[in-house]
């Protein structure tokens, strides 16, 4: 048999597999609206772990990790760096918001912003805000999922019918499960990419050179600027620090402010599980270790695939691996597109319909419900549209969503630490900021120390939202004794 | 410790953390050699504040954690 077969087997088995364990879980859930929080009350430690971690690291850290540090570097570094820096502030963040969620029935982050700064335009702004940062996400992951089947089939199996098979049955199992096999699938999924990434990366440069450390003694003989922060450019230029260290501190803002991930602050009910998953987190994180090394068993070895964000299906295929392993690591990547991708799928039709939809016209639970079954659809079906040009890259889509969602850091602090903080405040700095990041966004020229957009937009949002607050007159001390007692 | 000192040292590491990771703390660090554990300098030094981060917030948490049974008790 063709080796491209036997992977298409075990990828298509371990699809199978995964569908079912999505489909199960949801005969668990007695109804689909308070399924999540049951599932969430119900995981311990080692799971919420595994969920965590899996909904982090996507095929942005699979695919786009190797692919960067293949071709840009030290540039990768910023992926290692920000992660732990922006769960870190969780452990005080993560228990405050459940409190306040517990209280007031908060079940999206939008809800927390705007039970403290009651507006629905601020709520309808929030929601809009999400759904577009959600857009390139949820088509960086259908992406990284085509681009594993198209690489190891051998083309048999192109991009466009790669990912919608393996997005036809992550809107399957969302659509039909909800939360529940979200939860579940990600458990089995962050198992299987911790232990895929840490075998390969450490096997492909024992294979290749004989070892980690040779590996790098052959690359700073050959290439020693690749690994010198912060980097290279995509065109093999010299990256600047005024970028390198941009793009750190916007991921590390934003990390938390994803709302399929601060959302699992309202669902877990145990604090003392959510804080030791944010202590723990950083060891999850050091999975990208592995993963670059992927990337840079990459750089002395001779060809290349036809874009970076293929080298990790390429070096698999190329280092002659027994078919069976190939298609494991391959189930290994899909995993991490898949489980992040359903999560943001779910996500993002939540939070259309509660923080958009809802506020401007009343709906009973079964409207929502299908609703919200609808968005799924529409949203993976726009997400999979553009997935299918092949000019993105997949860190480079990954970072503008970044700096659309760290606009809503201040919002969200403010609306649990800051007293004086205003309605006109943050609604004021939510669009002085969001308008700062989409105009440099545009005019990528005029960035001051080619800093990130989403950096510059906060720079202009905080002394916003401070200034207008200031001028506005305080909330009622009956309305913040509920948020500050 | 005290939950405010605890807090404070916390803040003080992660703080730190984020200089040390980016321009202009890493710069000193930006460099190849010596390889540790087989990683170029700058990699492991990132992935040293990374895993630090750990041993910090267990510490934090065992203190934040005396705090809150004490005030249960």
């Amino acid at each position: 048999m063709e080796q491209w077969v036997v992977v298409s087997i075990i990828v298509g088995a371990y699809l199978a597999l995964t569908l079912t364990i999505g489909l199960l879980a949801g005969r668990k859930s007695s109804d689909s609206v308070t399924g999540y929080v049951a599932a969430d009350r119900s995981f311990g430690l080692l799971v919420m772990y595994f969920v965590t971690g899996a909904s982090v690291f996507s095929a942005f850290a699979f695919l786009g990790g190797p692919g960067w540090a293949y071709s840009r570097g030290a540039a990768a570094f910023y992926i290692l760096a920000y992660g732990a820096l922006g769960m870190a502030p969780f452990y005080w963040i993560g228990p405050r918001a459940a409190a306040l969620g517990r209280k007031f029935g908060y079940v999206t982050q939008a809800q927390l912003v705007v039970g403290r700064f009651p507006s629905r335009s601020l709520s309808a702004l929030i929601a809009t805000l999400s759904l577009i940062a959600f857009i390139p996400y949820i088509t960086l992951q259908i992406r990284g999922a085509g681009i594993v089947i198209e690489a190891v089939t051998e083309g048999h199996v192109p991009i466009w019918l790669g990912s919608l098979l393996a997005y036809g049955i992550v809107i399957f199992y969302v659509l039909a499960s909800g939360a529940m096999a979200v939860g579940w699938t990600n458990t089995f999924q962050g198992v299987f990419m911790v232990v895929i990434a840490w075998s390969l990366g450490l096997y492909l440069p024992y294979r290749l050179y004989g070892g980690v450390t040779p590996m790098f003694e052959q690359i700073i003989d050959a290439r020693p600027d690749m690994l010198i922060p912060p980097g290279l450019t995509a065109t093999g230029e010299p990256w600047s620090w005024g970028a390198y260290s941009t793009f750190i501190l916007v991921s590390a803002v934003g990390l938390m402010m994803w709302p399929h991930l601060f959302m699992k602050a309202f669902t877990a009910k145990d604090d003392d599980t959510m804080r030791r998953t944010v202590i723990l987190f950083p060891t999850f994180q050091l999975f990208l270790i592995p993963v670059f090394l992927i990337g840079f068993s990459g750089v002395l070895f001779s060809g290349g695939p036809p874009s970076a964000d293929f080298i990790l299906p390429y070096m698999i295929l190329e280092t002659g691996l027994p078919a069976v392993v190939v298609g494991l690591f391959c189930a290994g990547a899909l995993s991490a597109s898949m489980s992040t991708g359903d999560a943001l799928l779910h996500a993002s039709a939540s939070v259309v319909v509660e923080d958009g939809v809802n506020q401007f016209m009343q709906l009973d639970d079964r409207q929502q419900r299908l609703l919200m079954r609808i968005l799924v659809l529409v949203t993976g079906a726009t997400a999979y549209y553009f997935a299918q040009d092949a000019e993105s890259s997949l860190v480079l889509l990954l970072a503008t969503a970044y700096g659309v969602i760290s606009q809503l850091a201040p919002p969200v602090i403010s609306a649990m630490y800051w007293r004086r903080a205003t309605t006109n405040g943050v609604l004021a700095g939510l669009l002085a900021g969001t308008a700062t990041s989409v105009f440099f966004y545009l005019n990528p020229d005029l960035k001051p120390f080619d800093m990130h957009e989403g950096i510059l937009g906060l720079i202009v949002h905080i002394p916003v939202l401070l200034a207008v607050s200031f001028m506005t007159p305080t909330q009622s001390e009956k309305h913040l004794e509920g948020f500050f007692s | 410790m005290s939950l405010r000192t605890a807090r404070v040292l916390t803040c003080i590491y992660l703080a730190l953390a984020m200089f040390f990771v980016t321009w202009p703390g890493l710069v000193p660090f930006a460099r190849i050699e010596p390889l540790v554990l087989g990683l170029p300098f700058s990699m492991a030094w990132i992935a040293g504040w990374i895993a630090g981060s750990v041993f910090v917030l267990y510490g934090l948490d065992r203190v934040e954690r005396r705090h809150r049974d004490g005030e249960d008790s």
